[in-house]
């Protein structure tokens, strides 16, 4: 035995995992949990966007469609999102920790149908195998887990969905991306694109080029270390390029934005305190800056620094430089507290207001005075922001957004929105106030090349009829409504982000 | 690697023909996929777990099955830690990622949760003179 490698490489991961377990007697808490959830969702229908599934796939089944299916629309919308939240008794604590399961909405000539299923990771196999959750998870406290191998061990690829070619990947953002087949959404297993980074940190927002190719980071932060790993991986899936850079203040990260020659990552400052789960000790510095990262895409390996009064984002849409500018826009939360576990309350079953509102902001970045500033658009109660890539300028863009009326009954999106910043107009359209609304995804009309012109692709949960289903708009005429909603027989929980796959 | 195999592999034979009595047997558990070998090794002092001293005992057997046991015999009666690794590509070494976390198979007697390299406090164990059965998991 190599006794001497064996070692040294062992002493340098010490300490690398940041979702390390730490036994608290958090468990009697969590199964009161499963009870206080089952009371809540007698009293409030619209918690089932947080109940856990109680089966591990749906097979094809056709949805019903009211309306007109756009005859150009084929192919399919995937999605993923956390599904599975209780195990023998005990329920996760933050909305993060359940496990994915990923959705294929197959809009054919013969008309629309769903099917689903758990992306079958390491963790989710192992916790089936066992009965019980025993893998350390992002933000709920595991009593007794067990020890893991590395991140991919505690992978609950949870959050997006990745295509390169055919290819389809659930993705989480702190391990691999999970490979899955395109059709039977079986799970084929995590994607390495060179040894040397088996299991690190990919984010569940990668951006794709122009070019094809695609860009992505991972958050090193959440091994425990400090910096980004940036990916760049050609349309063919093989790796172009791995680069790290570094800041000495640590930061959060979930998402970047880009414009044709930039990459723009703002890190979110934070602390650790002692104990529990990553989610639970984590606590974001609002006395600090948010450090900005403006990363040439031609030298990915160094980054230019700026500070930004403290935001916490989540999500940032599409990017533009304007001379000197560069403009980011982004859903900017109004609590860093609230924002560390979202939805908390109704994952404990409560109907609680939630005590953040998101704002649609813009983060103009001066490159020739080194400053950057947030500004304020004036627009709130959005999330989950999409654009058509295709826009060049900010004047030539439109956000769409799900986006919460004064009528919703949940403290949760029950409309959709079409946001034209440059112009200060926003159109909405709320599907009523018994329906939850998720992202919705641009989708360009075949042969056609103009920004702006396609569809909105989105889903929703009825909650009155308890049934999920998936929605179409024209993006140019979103006050107009649906050109057709596709309802299944069923609902499942709420997601967080998908992908198009046209067949057109 | 086949040399440094053999090499440790000697040692623990030359250990085994001067020592005493008490016969160990170890099983491994969780043992994912069958490429490669198990490679284990019995220390006997904080020195030997630190890499200051040779293992008082090693072995490499197939990674076959779910799990896999290893007998050790004449070991002297006291106290042993036990490192294991799976090593899937045969390079002799346990295979870490950029940021040095392990991407192999790999655990201590005792099984501490720890997520670094166990002490061998917290890995070590009593072996008396009527010989001892222990169970470790990979992780």
């Amino acid at each position: 035995m190599n006794r001497r490698g064996f070692l040294g490489q062992m002493l340098v991961g010490a300490g690398a995992l940041a979702f390390a377990p730490i036994g608290l007697r958090a468990e009697s808490l969590q199964r009161n949990a499963v009870t206080a959830f089952a009371r809540g969702l007698e009293q409030h229908r619209w918690l089932a966007g947080w109940k856990s599934v109680g089966v591990e796939s749906f097979e094809p089944c056709a949805a019903e469609i009211e309306g007109h299916w756009p005859q150009e629309l084929t192919g399919v919308l995937y999605r993923n999102g956390p599904a599975w939240f209780e195990r023998d008794g005990v329920r996760y604590q933050h909305w993060f920790d359940g496990d994915g399961m990923l959705h294929a909405w197959n809009m054919g000539k013969s008309g629309i149908k769903h099917r689903a299923r758990m992306v079958a990771t390491p963790k989710f196999k192992r916790e089936k195998r066992i009965g019980r959750f025993v893998v350390p998870a992002a933000g709920t406290t595991i009593e007794n887990a067990v020890s893991i191998r590395n991140n991919d061990d505690a992978n609950t690829a949870n959050t997006a969905v990745m295509r390169i070619g055919d290819r389809v990947f659930a993705l989480w953002e702190a391990g691999s991306a999970f490979e899955v087949d395109a059709e039977s959404l079986a799970t084929i297993g995590p994607q390495t694109f060179r040894n040397d980074l088996t299991a690190a940190p990919f984010s569940a927002h990668p951006l794709r080029d122009r070019d094809g190719s695609i860009w992505n980071f991972g958050s090193l932060d959440l091994l425990g270390s400090s910096g980004l790993l940036i990916w760049h991986i050609g349309g063919d899936g093989k790796l172009t390029s791995a680069t790290t850079i570094k800041d000495e203040q640590r930061g959060y990260l979930h998402s970047f934005a880009m414009t044709d020659r930039h990459l723009i990552f703002v890190l979110k400052p934070y602390r650790m305190e002692e104990g529990k789960a990553f989610f639970e000790r984590l606590r974001f510095a609002e006395d600090l800056p948010c450090r900005v990262a403006v990363v040439a895409k031609d030298a990915p390996d160094s980054a230019r620094w700026f500070d930004v009064d403290f935001g916490m984002v989540y999500h940032f849409a599409d990017a533009f430089e304007q001379g000197n500018e560069i403009v980011v826009r982004a859903a900017r939360h109004s609590s860093a507290k609230a924002a560390r576990s979202p939805m908390s309350a109704a994952m404990q079953g409560r109907a609680d207001t939630v005590d953040d509102h998101v704002d649609l902001v813009e983060l103009r970045i001066d490159l020739g005075k080194g400053r950057a500033q947030w500004h304020d658009s004036g627009i709130g109660g959005i999330e989950f922001p999409t654009f058509d890539p295709r826009a060049m300028t900010a004047r030539q863009s439109t956000i769409y957004a799900p986006i919460r009326t004064t009528s919703a009954i949940a403290p949760w999106s029950n409309a959709i929105s079409a946001i034209d910043l440059h112009r200060e107009k926003k159109i909405v359209h709320s599907y009523g106030n018994l329906v939850l609304a998720e992202e919705h995804l641009f989708v360009p009309k075949p042969g056609s090349d103009r920004v702006g012109h396609g569809w909105l692709l989105g889903t929703l949960l009825d909650f009155k009829a308890m049934r999920s289903g998936l929605v179409v708009l024209d993006a140019e005429h979103v006050d107009a409504g649906p050109l057709a909603t596709a309802w299944l027989p069923y609902a499942f929980p709420l997601g967080f982000h998908g992908a198009f796959a046209s067949s057109a | 690697m086949k040399s440094i195999i053999l090499s440790v592999l000697g040692t623990a034979m030359f250990s085994t023909s001067i020592a005493h009595a008490a016969d160990l047997t170890v099983k491994v558990d969780d043992i994912r996929g069958n490429k490669g070998k198990l490679m284990l090794a019995v220390y006997d002092s904080a020195a030997g777990w630190d890499g200051k001293a040779k293992p008082v005992a090693a072995r490499a057997l197939d990674a076959a099955g779910d799990s896999v046991m290893f007998h050790f015999e004449g070991l002297a009666a006291g106290t042993y830690a036990i490192s294991v690794m799976h090593d899937e590509n045969g390079n002799g070494k346990l295979d870490t990622n950029f940021v040095g976390m392990p991407i192999e198979g790999y655990g201590f007697s005792n099984d501490p949760k720890v997520m670094r390299k166990a002490t061998f406090a917290e890995a070590s164990f009593a072996v008396d003179d009527k010989g001892t059965a222990i169970e470790l998991h990979l992780r």
